[in-house]
């Protein structure tokens, strides 16, 4: 499984969205996607790459494609 | 008052702990806290609560809702009671409870409650409830501290959080 396979599995996980609406969710865009639903996707996201998120990337991972971005300091490639 | 030690709550120590009042404070004793692990006690009933009367008339039994509520009061201070969080407002996010007989005038409703997970503002745990030593109810539960965790989430389109 590839890393963006797992970034993608945490989403469809948390929130049981389909792939196609992948690239359009933020926070707030999807019922699912409210303040517990942030906080269990981050813990998905925290199991599945084994790191632990700073508060500052936690608040600031606003969307699908931002939150590859924040990934990115922590050295996971390829999202 | 150490993290990992346990303590009791007398009825007037719990409510530095526990924000509900009369009529809706559902439990009378806190045998035992364990800050963010657990907390035990009890609810006594006596014919005298005030929804008796009219749940039901003639076969008066605690309501489900309350014994559920009950339960996540309990919860709530294992939570209360770790450093920072006396006096915070707790919200219920999310619960599946199980029902198994009836709460009665009379019983005393033992509590027992476990924090599973205590992260970021949400706390997730398990509670049953006994009378006469069987289990009357139990339920999954998910709370949170609206103020420690709206300090992890990102702002809406409007600005807010």
């Amino acid at each position: 499984m590839t890393n963006l396979d797992k970034y993608n599995e945490a989403f469809i996980n948390a929130f049981g969205v389909e792939s196609s609406q992948l690239e359009e969710l933020a926070y707030q865009s999807i019922a699912e996607w409210d303040s517990v639903g942030h906080m269990g996707l981050i813990a998905g996201l925290e199991d599945a790459f084994d790191i632990m998120l700073e508060t500052d990337d936690i608040v600031d991972f606003s969307s699908y494609e931002k939150g590859k971005e924040i990934l990115k300091k922590y050295s996971i490639d390829g999202v | 008052m150490s993290e990992n030690k346990g303590f009791s709550l007398d009825p007037v120590q719990l409510q530095e702990y526990q924000p509900n009042r009369y009529p809706f404070l559902m439990i009378d004793y806190v045998e035992e806290v364990i800050p963010g692990v657990s907390a035990k006690g009890y609810k006594n009933l006596t014919l005298n609560e005030w929804y008796f009367p009219e749940h039901f008339p003639g076969a008066p039994n605690m309501p489900g809702a309350l014994q559920l509520e009950a339960l996540a009061q309990m919860l709530t201070v294992a939570i209360t009671t770790l450093p920072g969080n006396k006096g915070k407002v707790v919200h219920g996010l999310s619960h599946t409870v199980r029902f198994k007989k009836e709460v009665l005038p009379g019983d005393k409703l033992v509590i027992e409650t476990n924090v599973l997970s205590w992260k970021r503002g949400i706390a997730i745990g398990k509670g049953v409830g006994y009378t006469n030593d069987e289990i009357a109810v139990e339920a999954d539960m998910t709370i949170s501290i609206p103020d420690l965790l709206k300090q992890f989430l990102p702002a809406k389109s409007d600005g807010t959080k």
